[in-house]
């Protein structure tokens, strides 16, 4: 059997005049996550339709585990999808809910039984498997909603921005699930999100579309590597101290500040300077590592620093810049 | 999610659950508890239960006063009894696939291998539970109105049959206007508008020699007036039932139409469109 899980070549969606998807050519091996980014109206939930069937597409071709796009009910069979606005009946219980959908999947009544309690237990709403959908917090639903995913023990898991209106703690287990879903049942998961940081944890390559076309693809470091930013930092101090700051940067090297790191106060009431370089010929490590001795000379001149961070080596650094946006 | 337990690996475990007899049954079983143990139908059937206790007893008042003959008491309550379920079964259906696109549950239904034929014939079938309860609802008044009366027997098998027809023309027209709509509120008015456009021609007075505009037109080619029209032919007039089934053409061949369309462009009708814009 083929590694990949998901193969797709040359796949575009027109709505009458409207390029919704173009030319879209990509492979997920089994377990990868994949993550599928890019701003609103890129393309991510037509392609997420286009690949679990819900749409055919104007062109191109895909298969899913091995099973071409001419077979739709096989594909279907073998994907588990929690859509993006997926609405949940809410006289239902989530008991019932799994059931009718594992029975849709051809459980027999007793197999389907079984799946609902155990898949309830598995995203930890086994306590509340009898209470009405009507009665669930948003963070319950869209547990209940990876679990209907996984109610036919899918190939492809599709989470379209699963993380969405959910508290920080509903975020920290919605991605501990993803990353369950791809280690221990093997499964591939693509997963649309907007949060970049998400994104960057629990993905092991990304897709990012804008205007419905593949502007950067591959693993994470790829892809900001691929932009190459000249790498920038931010740093805080108390507002007392930014005019001493600045005098100890600037002693440092040439008139600019040190050599190739040029300071720049943004809010002196708030203590906030920014520090960028120009690309050395060495690369971003070695930017990375001038902006760092910046940080040194302030210890080493006794001015605190409430706060510093690298900016331009982040996946949001990339994304921005890619997608038209400065960071 | 807890660590651990056992976990069926996918590839190839999705091909033992193959669906047996395309999942319709299971949609439609779905449909019939929704409709049934939520409340909805209940009710409707209750609202329907009062209409025809009291049409009965006005009918039967009626009769003892001497303003009614039997037989015309007997085919008032049953005209109005497979109006009025019919009515219920297309605004059952009429909630069908506008409701699952309101709620958002449509997608999860179009991402299970149970084909879009599938899921609207599933959900004609629980619209229709609604006039098979109507019906069963019925038989008990036509057996009290029509005691001693030979045609009683007539009056409970047309209502089952003709009362079909129209239900099941009726019901796949609620199901297709809701497969055009986005929201059920609409779907509701375009069926509700419907169903009262085929009704008014019903009630204007049909002379002995009714013109071919009026005959063909109003009559025989409206579902609705042509049903109605059939069951007065029969219980009324006395006729056979076979001397004027040509009036039963009309709400064949809309209930064949309907059906035909319905499963020929199911496709296009269960679809959604780009993601931003939902349908």
């Amino acid at each position: 059997m083929s590694d990949l899980a998901l193969e797709v070549s040359g796949l575009s969606k027109q709505f009458r005049e409207h390029t919704a998807v173009e030319d879209l050519t990509f492979v997920a091996r089994r377990g990868d996550v994949l993550g599928l980014l890019g701003p609103n109206g890129a393309g991510k939930t037509t392609t997420i339709r286009l690949l679990t069937t819900v749409l055919s597409p104007t062109s191109g071709t895909f298969e899913v585990d091995g099973v071409p796009a001419s077979r739709p009910d096989r594909i279907r069979r073998r994907v588990g999808v929690l859509a993006e606005s997926a609405g949940y009946p809410r006289s239902h219980t989530g008991e019932e809910y799994l059931r009718y959908h594992a029975r849709l999947f051809g459980l027999t009544r007793a197999d389907a039984d079984a799946s609902a309690r155990r898949l309830l237990g598995e995203v930890g709403l086994a306590d509340r498997a009898s209470s009405r959908i009507a009665s669930y917090s948003r963070g319950m639903r869209q547990r209940l909603g990876i679990a209907r995913a996984l109610v036919n023990d899918p190939a492809v898991v599709f989470l379209d921005e699963p993380t969405l209106g959910l508290d920080p703690a509903g975020q920290r287990q919605m991605l501990a699930m993803v990353a369950d879903i791809a280690h221990r049942r093997q499964a591939t998961v693509v997963f649309s999100s907007h949060a970049l940081a998400e994104v960057e944890e629990v993905c092991s390559s990304l897709l990012i579309l804008e205007r419905g076309r593949t502007i950067a693809s591959g693993t994470v470091d790829e892809v900001i590597r691929a932009v190459s930013l000249p790498p920038s930092a931010r740093l805080q101090v108390s507002s007392s101290d930014v005019a001493e700051a600045l005098r100890a940067l600037r002693r440092e090297g040439s008139e600019d500040g040190m050599s190739g790191v040029i300071a720049t106060v943004l809010s002196p009431a708030q203590g906030s300077i920014r520090l960028s370089t120009r690309m050395p010929p060495d690369g971003p490590r070695a930017a990375q590592l001038l902006l760092t001795q910046a940080l040194e000379t302030l210890v080493v001149a006794q001015i605190p620093v409430l706060s510093f961070e690298i900016e331009g080596t982040r996946l949001s650094d990339a994304f921005l810049a890619m997608t038209g946006d400065t960071p | 999610m807890t660590s651990g337990e056992a976990v069926r690996v996918h590839p190839g475990a999705a091909d033992v659950v193959e669906l047996r007899a395309g999942g319709w049954p299971v949609v439609a079983a779905q449909e019939c508890r929704d409709l049934w143990l939520g409340g909805r139908a209940p009710m409707l059937l209750f609202a329907y239960s009062l209409l025809l206790s009291a049409m009965t007893y006005l009918a039967a008042t009626n009769q003892v006063l001497n303003f009614l003959e039997r037989r015309e008491a007997l085919n008032l309550v049953l005209q109005v009894a497979v109006a009025v379920g019919s009515l219920l079964t297309l605004v059952v259906a009429a909630d069908g696939v506008s409701g699952e696109r309101e709620r958002g549950t449509l997608e999860s239904l179009l991402l299970t291998p149970v084909s879009r034929r599938g899921l609207l014939v599933g959900k004609l079938l629980g619209a229709l539970s609604v006039w098979g309860a109507c019906y069963v609802v019925l038989v008990p008044y036509l057996l009290v109105l029509g005691r001693g009366l030979s045609m009683t027997g007539t009056a409970i098998g047309l209502g089952l049959s003709v009362g079909t027809l129209l239900a099941l023309g009726l019901a796949t027209l609620g199901l297709l206007i809701s497969s055009l709509c986005n929201t059920n509120r609409v779907s509701l008015a375009g069926s509700l508008f419907l169903l009262l456009a085929l009704f008014v021609p019903s009630q204007l007075p049909m002379g002995p020699n009714p013109g071919w505009f009026f005959d063909v037109v109003l009559v025989r080619a409206n579902p609705v007036a042509s049903s109605l029209h059939y069951l007065s032919q029969v219980l009324v007039q006395g006729h056979t039932w076979t001397q004027d089934i040509g009036y039963l053409v009309g709400p064949a061949v809309v209930a064949a139409v309907a059906i035909g369309v319905l499963l020929t462009i199911a496709d296009r009708l269960m679809g959604l469109q780009a993601g931003v814009e939902g349908r």
